[in-house]
């Protein structure tokens, strides 16, 4: 088997550690993944696919449609654990570990930062901590996990990356910036 | 334009791909007449009212919706999930 190339960022010189302006109310981290895998599973499979995810162990498993999840693990080889288990008849296992680049924003103003540009309601009501929602940013599609309060981590398509970083710096830099 | 997603909530219509007629019924695999499939493909009532219309939600869950919506005032009536997830999302 040929080894897997190596990762790299999409984002390279654009996400340097770097202040813009005096505050930092707003600060932004890119962060590649180390296994990132979708599972969709069948109609009639949901609850058996449902039972094998909630055995997995350092992972984060984020629901992104009817019977589909996307999943960050820590370990490489979440790939092929989940290819072993979830056999064709249960669903389909794609692996999305360099497709996906994760822009991480936090900071006081990091909610008002990502709704000054996606059409979504960031209230808790609507948006839990913990939850993941699905949402576009001029056509760029993000899948949007809230870790806390005022803390993101966007899963954004790598070839667009660059595109959707410009904009999040400039959204950013208004209220003070850090790269780190 | 507001659609509500019966999977992700509410969201702005920019997120939805319109899909066209869903009223409109693709003619049997056997029915050879061009003019039944060119009536499929290219004629429409275009109904000042009432229209009942297929979205899919491109950028959110991809369900595909059938919406019922008033062409003339644009008030959406209802937005139902459609495909083999359908019975799950109601
Ligand atoms: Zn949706």
């Amino acid at each position: 088997m040929v080894d897997a190339p190596e990762k790299q960022s999409p984002l390279r010189d654009l996400a340097m550690p770097r202040q813009i302006g005096t505050e930092a109310n707003v600060e932004l981290t890119e962060r590649l993944c180390d296994s990132l895998v979708q599972v969709q599973a069948w109609p009639n499979s949901v609850g058996k696919v449902e039972k094998i995810l909630k055995t997995l162990k350092r992972c984060v498993t984020m629901p992104s449609g009817p019977g589909r999840w996307l999943i960050e693990g820590e370990e490489e080889g979440l790939e092929e654990g989940l290819r072993r288990e979830l056999t064709d008849d249960l669903g389909a296992v794609t692996g999305l570990t360099h497709a996906r680049v994760v822009i991480s924003i936090s900071g006081p103003r990091a909610t008002r930062v990502l709704a000054s540009g996606i059409a979504l309601d960031f209230d808790e009501s609507n948006f839990a901590v913990g939850s993941t929602q699905l949402a576009h940013h001029h056509e760029i599609g993000l899948t949007i996990h809230r870790l806390a309060e005022d803390q993101f981590d966007l899963y954004v398509f790598t070839s667009l990356s660059r595109s959707f970083w410009q904009w999040i710096e400039k959204a950013s830099a208004e209220y003070g910036c850090r790269i780190v | 334009m507001r659609l509500t997603c019966p999977y992700c909530g509410s969201r702005d219509h920019q997120e939805f791909t319109y899909r066209g007629d869903a009223t409109a019924v693709r003619p049997a695999l056997n029915n050879t007449s061009i003019d039944d499939h060119n009536a499929y493909i290219f004629d429409r009532s275009n109904p000042d009212g009432v229209h009942q219309e297929l979205w899919n939600h491109t950028s959110g869950c991809r369900t595909h919706l059938v919406v019922e919506r008033n062409t003339v005032t644009h008030e959406v009536l209802s937005c139902k999930p459609v495909g083999p997830f359908a019975r799950k999302l109601k």
